[in-house]
């Protein structure tokens, strides 16, 4: 590998612990570290300082030499499962094959373009295909009328449940007439595989084009964000919480500004609360609320913080919450706050991200009050970003309503100093392959919280996005940094001095 | 979760509102820690649910004993201590007499909860915590990236040689294992404080 030192960068270490990274920030930095010793060394002290590496391994020893005189029942789960079954994992789940699709269930045509019709549509060609199912292109030649199909995979389509769900979609969308809510044309529910006829729209979904261009402009992501919102309102008026916001379910029409919310199959009325439990399955953990991720029973807040980690995906790239398996995403969303939107990208305005904070409350009742409220703000924040000297900004995005993410973010830092030095007690100066001094571990992590700033952040930022941030914003967060540091060395000595754990 | 709803009939209410809002944040950080607890230390299985509510009532009744300290997070760093302190109490009369059914009283875990325990008994309690912390990331994680930290951290191996017989990278264990090891101490610090 080409990595040399020069191109260290300590701001990679702190936010690969915080998990926001891009992948190809990842795959660097792993290639770097393993060229790189001091970048190994600083990692370790930014986890943990000499003394709670060999605290921890300590602990975890003596658990597993304790085991053996415990009952199999009281023993811990910490031991790695036996070599030989680390090969075993599950199996993807497979996909369908095109041809014994078509040759099953299409019947066939004369027509050589044509892989096969259905009913009255003739199938042109496959749009997409994923676990859940296939979309098609097809033509009705008798509307000359270009639709989309969406089949129900074969293997969903043996379970009644998964079939109940595919016309409670039509049923509820059908309930929804909007310009940002995918209409559905038709429904067959009782054939060998149940389908959905909508119309065809040229599009991507939001996640494509996430995946393509990362973080968009902070106009894409009002203009987005506003539509998105409209389109919950709509649903939210007939008595529907979609409980599936995310990405994947929205489709951006090309050439024009046109958003459009689908996939209302997990759409459930506000007042079904005998559906509440199956929420954990349903889903996709990465946009669920807390409410949602616990199995709690949820309301249209639900959708609304859904609808805010949409948005912090469109400012910053990535979802809020990510972990390596389901049941970690699902402790973060419950359980962590996200990586503070600024330090990911410096150019969104302070106003969004604060308020994209508000949206994402944990507390599903100090949420803000409605979609059609937040799709009322986000356009005066279009409006204003546009044209700046005669639309002012909406009240609901003004300072003092906006909570700041760089103090939160500070105080967990703050906390975090504080406790390498609280919770474990010294005990021998031992660490894999570090030579670091504990007695360092507080300057260091201080000191990383600092170059985070976002005037020197590594992260990506948009150049579109960054034309159009108001100069007073980024005065505003500078200001409020050098306040969160001063609050950082007072809040450190006040835990430092606490008498938990100490000697 | 195991009993959200438990929590709030639990104790006299407070009467500074932003302690009932670190009651509930402490109860929910602290009570997936304390079922885990009791269970290690042997309570049978359907007396666990009671021997926690027990705990935190005891620290609910040791409300009294408090006083702001007029540092940040006074309340929240005092309930912290108790808690400890009262578990202690549970894990040593436990391994003394080891409950058929549940006989500990509310009573007894209270007794000289102010009380700073010996230090072989903090031990204990740590232990239990980081424990109990680690089996949480364990699952947070691939079984790959917890195999690769056990065996470069706690059974101390040469990275390279398990790199070679997990067939992954060098650089992605060391990104792994420290991002383990800032999870269990996050975990620990959210019942800290
Ligand atoms: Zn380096």
């Amino acid at each position: 590998m080409a990595t040399s030192a020069h191109n260290c960068d300590a701001n990679l270490l702190h936010q690969l612990l915080q998990d926001s990274l891009s992948e190809q920030q990842e795959q660097w930095l792993s290639e770097h570290l393993e060229d790189c010793q001091q970048c190994r060394s600083l990692l370790e002290q930014q986890a943990g300082g000499v003394s709670e590496w060999s605290h921890v391994r300590d602990v975890l020893r003596s658990e597993i030499r304790l085991q053996v005189d415990r009952p199999a029942a009281l023993r811990s789960t910490l031991l790695p499962v036996d070599r030989s079954s680390l090969g075993e994992f599950p199996p993807v789940s497979a996909e369908l094959n095109i041809d014994d699709f078509a040759v099953d269930f299409l019947q066939p045509s004369d027509r050589t373009d044509v892989l096969g019709t259905l009913n009255d549509i003739e199938i042109h060609s496959v749009i997409g295909q994923g676990g859940n199912g296939i979309v098609l292109k097809g033509l009705q030649p008798e509307l000359n009328r270009l639709v989309a199909v969406k089949v129900m995979a074969p293997q969903l389509a043996a379970s009644a449940a998964a079939r109940m769900r595919f016309s409670r979609e039509a049923q509820a969308t059908a309930a929804i007439v909007h310009p940002a809510v995918m209409p559905i044309l038709t429904v067959h529910s009782d054939g060998q595989l149940p389908y959905l006829v909508m119309p065809y729209v040229d599009c991507e979904t939001l996640q494509q084009r996430l995946d393509r261009e990362g973080a968009l402009s902070a106009v894409d992501v009002l203009r987005i964000g506003q539509q998105v919102a409209e389109g919950l309102a709509a649903a939210h008026a007939q008595g529907l919480v979609h409980r599936d916001v995310k990405p994947a379910n929205i489709l951006l029409e090309k050439g024009v500004d046109r958003v459009m919310l689908t996939d209302f199959g997990l759409a459930r009325a506000v007042d079904d609360g005998t559906l509440t439990r199956t929420g954990i399955i349903a889903g996709t953990p990465q946009f669920m609320s807390p409410e949602q991720a616990r199995g709690d029973a949820v309301d249209t807040a639900s959708d609304l913080f859904s609808l805010g980690s949409v948005l912090y995906a469109m400012c910053t790239g990535r979802p809020p919450f990510r972990a390596e398996t389901t049941y970690g995403i699902l402790r973060r969303v419950t359980d962590d706050s996200p990586t503070a939107i600024p330090l990911l990208n410096p150019a969104v305005p302070v106003w969004l991200s604060g308020y994209i904070g508000q949206l994402m409350h944990k507390h599903s009742e100090q949420r803000l009050a409605s979609a059609d409220m937040v799709a009322e703000t986000l356009r005066g924040g279009l409006a204003h970003l546009q044209q700046p000297l005669t639309r002012p900004l909406p009240a609901a995005l003004q300072s003092h309503h906006v909570r700041p993410w760089g103090r939160l973010l500070l105080v967990a830092v703050c906390a975090t100093v504080a406790i390498a030095a609280i919770v474990f007690r010294p005990k021998g100066p031992r660490s894999p392959e570090n030579t670091g001094q504990s007695g360092t571990q507080a300057s260091v992590a201080a000191e990383s919280r600092v170059s985070d700033s976002p005037t020197d952040s590594t992260a990506a930022t948009n150049p579109s996005a960054a034309a159009t941030l108001p100069e007073a914003a980024t005065q505003a967060w500078t200001t409020s940094l050098d306040e969160d540091l001063n609050q950082l060395s007072a809040e450190a000595d006040t835990l430092l001095s606490a008498p938990l754990f100490a000697e | 979760m195991p009993h959200p709803k438990t929590r709030h009939s639990l104790i006299v209410r407070l009467q500074d509102e932003r302690n009932d809002q670190a009651w509930d944040d402490f109860v929910v950080a602290y009570e997936p820690f304390l079922y885990r607890m009791a269970t290690r230390q042997g309570v049978p299985e359907r007396d666990v649910p009671d021997v926690v509510q027990q705990v935190l009532m005891a620290v609910a009744r040791s409300v009294e004993g408090w006083s702001d300290d007029g540092r940040d997070a006074s309340f929240r760093r005092w309930l912290s201590t108790v808690a400890r302190n009262v578990v202690i109490r549970f894990m040593t009369r436990e391994r003394r007499q080891p409950s058929g059914g549940g006989g500990t009283s509310v009573i007894d875990l209270m007794k000289n909860v102010a009380d700073e325990p010996a230090a072989s008994e903090r031990h204990r309690y740590d232990h239990e915590l980081i424990v109990w912390a680690a089996e949480q990331v364990r699952s947070e994680f691939l079984e790959t990236s917890w195999t690769a930290f056990w065996a470069t951290t706690v059974d101390e191996r040469r990275v390279a040689d398990v790199a070679a017989e997990l067939q992954i990278t060098a650089g992605s264990i060391y990104m792994s294992r420290s991002r383990i090891m800032a999870r269990i101490r996050g975990l620990i610090q959210d019942i800290m404080e």
